[in-house]
Formats: structure tokens, C-alpha cells, sequence
């Protein structure tokens, strides 16, 4: 394949990636608000013990103890 | 247990309660209200106090004390409510009295609360500033819930820079 056509092909999937990456940001943006409260709530679960291994937490962080 | 509704309707018990004339919810919580949902510890609480209150030395000391009535315990800068840190936050400046004077009304499983709009967030976190504000303000303007015309005024009227909106 020609330089230039490589250089169009990787292009276009770099295009078609980011498209892909922004539809799906849009459609987590469209989710009920319920839905995202319990996403943030999974969230907060999985990600404070991985902050907790880099530094002290403050006191008041940590998992919501609510249902969204 | 307690769900995040059961944290707005005693934030609304409060209002009522006339301790504080307005709130309107910020930060992060705010954002899922309009777009995909960021992490965050705490919920932050933008409230305009009744003008008796506005230049004591402690403005929110009658909000700790109704905390302290209702058995909610405070933890440094934040009242727990629910388990929930909620941080109220007196509006320090025109644009956080502008934005919970805006504020949206929304149904959340039956309960009405108070949200700052979308441009009056994407302000807010140009106003004050730091990394994972300017990264909210960007997953803002990405929803596609963001007017740019509303918000390039509200930067202009309050003097922010609107580079955000001139670099999308």
C-alpha cells in the first residue's frame, strides 16, 4: 500500500475509534440519573482501595453506605 | 437502608426550615444530572443564607447546629447526612449566587431537588479552577447538554476566560 493511502487508512480507524469513543461517553450521558448514582456508587467501591494504596484517605472518603 | 433521595429531601427539610433562602447542588454530584457519571466522595451544596446570617463570622453555624438537632454528625469541613459527606457552601461569589439562583428543578425518584444548570457548571469549574474541574467542565461540554451560546455569555458577563469553548 502507498505511503499516503497507510497514512489515510490509519487515519480513518484513528477517526472511527474516536467516533465510537464519543458515542459511547454520550450514551453513559443519557443513562437514567438512578443509573448513574448506582455507577458512581460501584465506583467509589472499586476505586477507594487503589487511592488508598498511594496515599492516607481522608476521613470522610469513603463508599457512599446508600442505595442510589 | 437510605438512598441519595432520602440526602435531597433532608437538604429540602433545611430549606424549609429557613435557615438557608436557596441551594442549588454542585460539583460533581450536579453532573450526573446531565451527563456520564464522574467520581467523587463528597456532594457539594451551594446554599444563599438569609441576609441575618450573610456577615457573621460563622455564617453557617446555624446550619452545624440544626446538623448537630437533626443527628447528623459533622466530620471537618462536611456534615454527614445519611453517611453522605455534604459539604453547604455559602455562595462567595456572583456567579454561585447567580448559579443557585438559576438552578433546575428535578424529580429524583419522587423528591424534588435544586441542580445547577449545565453552563452555570462549566463557569463554576472555570472559576475555580484545578485539573479535575477543567476535566468535568470538558465531560460537560461533551454531553451535548452545555448551550455555548448561554455559556460563552455567563464566561463573559463574569470575566472567565472563554478559551474552553474556543478550543472545541
Amino acid at each position: 500500500m502507498p505511503p499516503d493511502a497507510s497514512r489515510d487508512a490509519q487515519s480513518a480507524s484513528a477517526r472511527r475509534l474516536l467516533d465510537a469513543k464519543l458515542s459511547w461517553h454520550r450514551a453513559q450521558a443519557r443513562l437514567p440519573v438512578r443509573e448513574k448514582v448506582r455507577i458512581l456508587l460501584e465506583l467509589q467501591r472499586q476505586e477507594l482501595p487503589l487511592v488508598a494504596r498511594h496515599r492516607l484517605l481522608r476521613s470522610w472518603e469513603r463508599p457512599w453506605p446508600i442505595e442510589p | 437502608m437510605n438512598s441519595l433521595g432520602s440526602v435531597f429531601s433532608t437538604i429540602n427539610r433545611l430549606q424549609e426550615s429557613g435557615l438557608i433562602e436557596a441551594y442549588a447542588i454542585g460539583g460533581a454530584t450536579a453532573v450526573l444530572f446531565y451527563a456520564e457519571p464522574t467520581r467523587t466522595y463528597d456532594l457539594d451544596v451551594f446554599v444563599i443564607l438569609p441576609a441575618s446570617a450573610r456577615h457573621e463570622l460563622a455564617p453557617l453555624a446555624a446550619v452545624y447546629e440544626w446538623a448537630s438537632r437533626e443527628q447528623h454528625v459533622a466530620d471537618a469541613e462536611h456534615i454527614l447526612i445519611h453517611g453522605v459527606p455534604v459539604q453547604f457552601l455559602p455562595a462567595y461569589t456572583a456567579l454561585v449566587e447567580e448559579s443557585v439562583r438559576h438552578a433546575r428543578g428535578f424529580d429524583y425518584e419522587g423528591i424534588p431537588v435544586r441542580v445547577v444548570g449545565p453552563e452555570h457548571l462549566v463557569a463554576l469549574a472555570i472559576e475555580a479552577g484545578g485539573a479535575r474541574r477543567r476535566e468535568r467542565a470538558h465531560l460537560m461540554l461533551e454531553s451535548g447538554a452545555v448551550d455555548a451560546a448561554a455559556l460563552r455569555e455567563i464566561l463573559s458577563r463574569h470575566a472567565l476566560s472563554t478559551e474552553i469553548l474556543d478550543a472545541t
